[in-house]
């Protein structure tokens, strides 16, 4: 009996130290001021803004203030032509301003990528836009568009086009003349994180197909392009949120005009707080942008099937 | 395990709260002035206070000059100077009211004055100013202005300054050109189009299409019009067919006798255009005085008010007042208000608007010598005191005004001279939502 309950009995585990515990609360411990920090940083704000965008809230309209319901968000889109406009707008800036940069960027890669004398230089001379900074980049072109100091100026000088023009006072030219300043400062961008992961192409597969005969294009399209994709995908993507919410250069560009042309729907956010203190109805349109910018990135993810295998 | 689970839970709302309190202590800590809401106190009357300057950069050097006077006569205050421009001043204080960090003292432009005070950020004036060595020696005129900017009958800015539209015009060009002096709205036409050789880079006008658009189109329609009210009963005469037909005349001037860039024109671009080109004229205020004394020199230019009827009628909008403003959430108000009755006081106002080129709210500062000397000056003030001039008040008691003449209407003021919208459907956009503007004002107030 004695036998048997010594063997039913098992043995009693080694008690846990105590400096095992602390280990396992450690990850914890080390990730709560971050985690506390994102917060306070990004969750508090994106609760705030879906707040008041509920509310009518214009301070220095103290009377007005209040519980909304969606009033702002049927406002938004049955009563404002202003919202469709530069909804609209933002479309065609991202689209036009992504595909370009986009372009632009990997033909630039593609060559700084080859061996060639000079090659640090032209890789400088590449990159560097992107280490102007926005203001800087915006006084340039400002003064580049000057009818004064700029472009139209010395055209004029030459008998081309008029005195006293500017491409940013026209209808018919802000638009490609906006385009033309983000560009220069967004190629870089494409180019370096497309140069980075060309790099990273095996030699050997060049070398396979050449052997097969294949031309340097097809070797663009089967190889290079390929493996390219992922890079691409997350760029433009990261590239298109950023356009989107691009409000300096064409703030200090063209204020959003002539006659609003070139308001883009963030553009549009700013002055209605900003300048109309129309908080509760610029964090609806806040909203509004929010979810559509989740939605495309959602479905762009899904439809370039961004992680998954090559095949 | 249960308790190991529990004591680990502890320790991570313990870390979790410890993380939230100093959080929240950081955010909640400021450099000891408030929000609105915060009633403040008097004070010691010695140590520090803080001023900001709504138009830093421009006006730094002065208000330097300024501080470092009052410090030398009150050796136990500090004043801590912030420079904000201009353009940023706005919402800055907005900033600042939502979410603390006032400054004791600072400068407030009748244009934003209704919408600071509405927010309960400002400390009345009215008693202050009735005890204090100022009262009898600021000009009536821009304290009334300065009284009806706040929204009602109390007093919220101590004025600094008075500005007035000016045409500032080429005397070498026009001389060239065998012009007379640009002082009637005919003789203004016909300079600018004389002016005009678009093939040889010359314009007669420069016209502000871009940021701060609507007031000096506004003044050329009422100047030409001759209309003295902005409002008849509880609607406005800005789109009355007279101003309409102003409006019509004064737009058609762009491209034809102006360059096509001016549509995106704020003060900046319009005034460097003028400094460094061969422009005719160009509408602005006395702020530019010193500007265009460095760019041409004193013999080739002359900044006169703006144009009169033919008959001599002077008919001018009513230009923000410039003041200084006592925020209700200071903590050492004694201090501050010295610092403004300093800064207003008949030495002091006189260097500062001597350096803007501007007209003194004191009246002893009125009388110096410089503001006889600097014709501009001179005849801004002779223009605002003179008898037969009629000012048409804006209604910057309004917290739209700011809205609706910049956010709302500059694009289209934009429109209007590029041919997509008439005046007539700008200045009818315009009186509506003023129209309205003044109804939620009424049935608020």
């Amino acid at each position: 009996m004695a036998q048997a309950a010594a063997v039913a009995e098992p043995p009693a585990p080694p008690r846990r130290r105590r400096a095992s515990a602390t280990p396992r609360r450690l990850p914890y411990l080390l990730i709560a001021p971050a985690a506390l920090l994102m917060l306070g940083f990004i969750a508090y704000p994106v609760v705030s803004v879906f707040y008041y965008s509920l509310q009518n809230y214009n301070p220095t309209k103290p009377w007005r203030n209040g519980y909304a319901g969606l009033d702002n968000f049927v406002h938004a889109f049955t009563d404002d032509p202003q919202f469709w406009d530069t909804l609209t707008f933002s479309a065609k800036w991202v689209v036009v301003e992504v595909g370009l940069q986009l372009l632009c960027g990997l033909a630039l890669a593609l060559i700084v990528n080859q061996t060639f004398v000079g090659r640090g230089l032209g890789r400088a001379l590449v990159f560097s836009p992107w280490a102007v900074s926005g203001v800087l980049t915006s006084a340039i072109w400002v003064l580049l568009y000057n009818s004064q100091t700029g472009i139209t100026r010395y055209l004029a000088d030459l008998g081309i086009g008029e005195y006293g023009t500017s491409w940013l006072s026209d209808t018919s030219t802000v638009f490609p003349a906006a385009v033309v300043a983000d560009l220069w400062r967004g190629v870089p961008f494409f180019a370096i994180l497309i140069l980075a992961d060309l790099q990273s192409v095996s030699k050997d597969l060049y070398e396979a197909a050449e052997v097969d005969g294949a031309s340097r294009l097809k070797q663009f399209w089967h190889i290079t392009l390929p493996h390219l994709k992922d890079a691409i995908v997350l760029s433009t993507l990261l590239r298109a949120v950023w356009e989107f919410n691009n409000v300096d250069l064409l703030y200090t560009l063209t204020g959003g005009g002539p006659a609003g042309e070139t308001t883009t729907l963030p553009l549009y956010i700013a002055n209605t707080s900003v300048d109309a203190h129309n908080f509760g109805y610029a964090s609806a349109l806040t909203t509004v942008a929010f979810v559509i910018l989740l939605f495309c990135s959602v479905v762009y993810l899904r439809l370039s099937k961004f992680g998954g295998e090559n095949k | 395990m249960k308790s190991s689970i529990r004591r680990s839970r502890r320790a991570g709302l313990a870390v979790a709260l410890g993380s939230v309190l100093a959080l929240t202590a950081t955010a909640c800590g400021d450099d000891g002035s408030g929000a609105a809401g915060d009633k403040g106190n008097e004070g010691s009357g010695k140590g520090e206070i803080t001023f900001w300057d709504n138009n830093g950069g421009v006006r730094t050097d002065i208000w330097k000059e300024i501080i470092a006077d009052f410090e030398k006569k009150y050796p136990d205050i500090k004043v801590n100077y912030v420079g904000i421009p201009a353009a940023s001043a706005q919402s800055k204080y907005d900033t600042a009211i939502q979410g603390g960090g006032l400054p004791d003292v600072g400068g407030v432009g009748t244009a934003v004055l209704a919408e600071v005070a509405v927010q309960g950020a400002l400390e009345p004036l009215d008693s202050r100013l009735g005890k204090s060595p100022l009262n009898g020696k600021l000009s009536q005129n821009l304290l009334d202005v300065s009284k009806s900017a706040g929204g009602g009958d109390t007093l919220y800015q101590i004025p600094t300054s008075a500005n007035n539209g000016t045409l500032w015009y080429r005397t070498d060009l026009f001389t060239a050109a065998g012009l007379d002096a640009p002082t009637t709205w005919s003789k203004f036409y016909e300079a600018a189009d004389k002016l005009t050789d678009k093939g040889k880079n010359k314009f007669g006008f420069t016209i502000r299409g871009g940021e701060g658009s609507i007031a000096p189109a506004l003044d050329a329609v009422y100047g030409q019009t001759g209309i003295t009210s902005f409002w008849n009963g509880d609607k406005t005469t800005v789109n009355d067919p007279k101003n309409v037909a102003a409006l019509d005349k004064y737009v058609a001037l762009y491209k034809k006798d102006t360059p096509s860039a001016d549509v995106n024109n704020d003060f900046t671009k319009m005034v460097a255009q003028w400094d460094s080109g061969t422009i005719g004229m160009l509408s602005h205020n006395l702020g530019s005085y010193q500007d265009h004394l460095k760019a041409l020199g004193a013999g080739k230019f002359r900044g006169i008010p703006n144009p009169t009827a033919d008959d001599g009628t002077r008919v001018q909008i009513s230009n923000p007042v410039d003041g200084l403003s006592l925020f209700k959430s200071s903590k050492n108000k004694a201090a501050a208000w010295k610092f403004i009755e300093f800064a207003v006081s008949a030495a002091e106002n006189s260097k500062y608007n001597k350096s803007a080129g501007q007209v003194p709210a004191n009246t002893d500062a009125a009388k110096d010598a410089w503001v006889q000397n600097a014709e501009p000056t001179k005849l801004a003030a002779e223009a605002l005191n003179g008898a037969g001039t009629k000012i048409v008040q804006m209604p910057y008691y309004l917290p739209d005004w700011n809205t609706i003449s910049k956010a709302d209407n500059e694009p289209n003021f934009q429109k209007v001279l590029l041919g997509k919208m008439t005046a007539k459907q700008f200045l009818d956009t315009l009186a509506e939502q003023l129209n309205a503007a003044q109804a939620d004002w009424k049935k608020n107030h």
